[in-house]
């Protein structure tokens, strides 16, 4: 047996833990984070989901308001052509009428 | 910092820019014991556009009608008096409808009823780029701005729509 071989028997040799030690282990690994999920974590997600379905929600209600804006909009520019047209056939006879094409 | 400034200065006049017309009244609202005041640029129609079913003939009529428009203004006013609107207000609103851009395409004035109303078209290049209408009763007060190329003969058809009796058809030279 060579130097080196005694050197590696010796490094290699079994040894018996201190005192304690399985102990210290121990409680240094219920000091440990889990990733177990936290209740801020549940908050939060309660959170986002809500800002994004009240955004689709406020996107929804501002096309139905966008909508009915135009409908209205529209009903009355066609109310005043209706206004406008039984003018025209109802008075050619006689009122003063200009029409230009 | 000046950026966002002239931007900020640039979006609060788009709305300006985007009326073809200014309508200056402002100041009847006090007056009026109705009111009903639109403005609706490009972007908020195709917006609405979006929320129109096409399945709807109404809408769908109205979702063709407004996907080519860049605007739809309109100021009306009812109120309980005569007298609360002064011709000037009109004028100052006709004599911005001028030519070469804007030609009137039909007047109506009764005497009797004391009512009027007119279409203005807004070509350029040849094309209807916009049609203003002024109606005035002596209790109403109406002025519509459709800016775009309109296509009269669809908004002409809305008045068979929206619970409005269908337009008859009229004498060759007296359609709108």
């Amino acid at each position: 047996m060579d130097w080196l071989e005694r050197e590696l028997q010796q490094a290699l040799e079994r040894k018996m833990p201190p005192d304690g030690f399985a102990a210290r282990v121990s409680a240094a690994a219920g000091k440990r984070r889990s990733f177990a999920p936290r209740w801020w974590m549940g908050a939060a997600a309660a959170v986002v989901l809500l800002l994004a379905g009240g955004s689709l929600e406020y996107r929804e209600y501002r096309g139905r308001v966008a909508k009915e804006r135009v409908l209205l909009a529209l009903r009355i520019t066609a109310g005043q052509l209706h206004y406008i047209q039984q003018r025209v056939q109802r008075e050619s006879q006689g009122a003063p009428v200009e029409v230009r094409q | 910092m000046k950026r966002k400034a002239l931007l900020a200065v640039c979006a609060a006049a788009l709305p300006l820019v985007a009326q073809q017309f200014q309508f200056h009244l402002e100041h009847l609202a006090a007056k009026a014991s109705n009111t009903v005041d639109l403005s609706l640029n490009g972007s908020t129609l195709q917006f609405a556009a979006k929320f129109l079913d096409s399945d709807d003939p109404d809408e769908a009529k109205v979702k063709k009608l407004i996907a080519s428009l860049d605007g739809i203004y309109i100021k009306s006013f009812e109120f309980k008096s005569d007298g609360a609107y002064s011709p000037a207000d009109l004028d100052s609103i006709r004599n911005q409808l001028k030519a070469p851009e804007w030609s009137r395409i039909l007047g109506v004035k009764s005497a009797e009823d004391g009512e009027t109303a007119e279409v203005y078209l807004r070509t350029e290049n040849k094309k209807i780029s916009g049609v203003a209408i002024l109606s005035a009763a002596p209790k109403e007060l109406t002025v519509v701005n459709i800016v775009g190329p309109v296509d009269l003969d669809s908004l002409a058809e809305l008045s068979g729509h929206f619970g409005l009796p269908r337009l008859k058809e009229t004498k060759p030279g007296r359609r709108m």
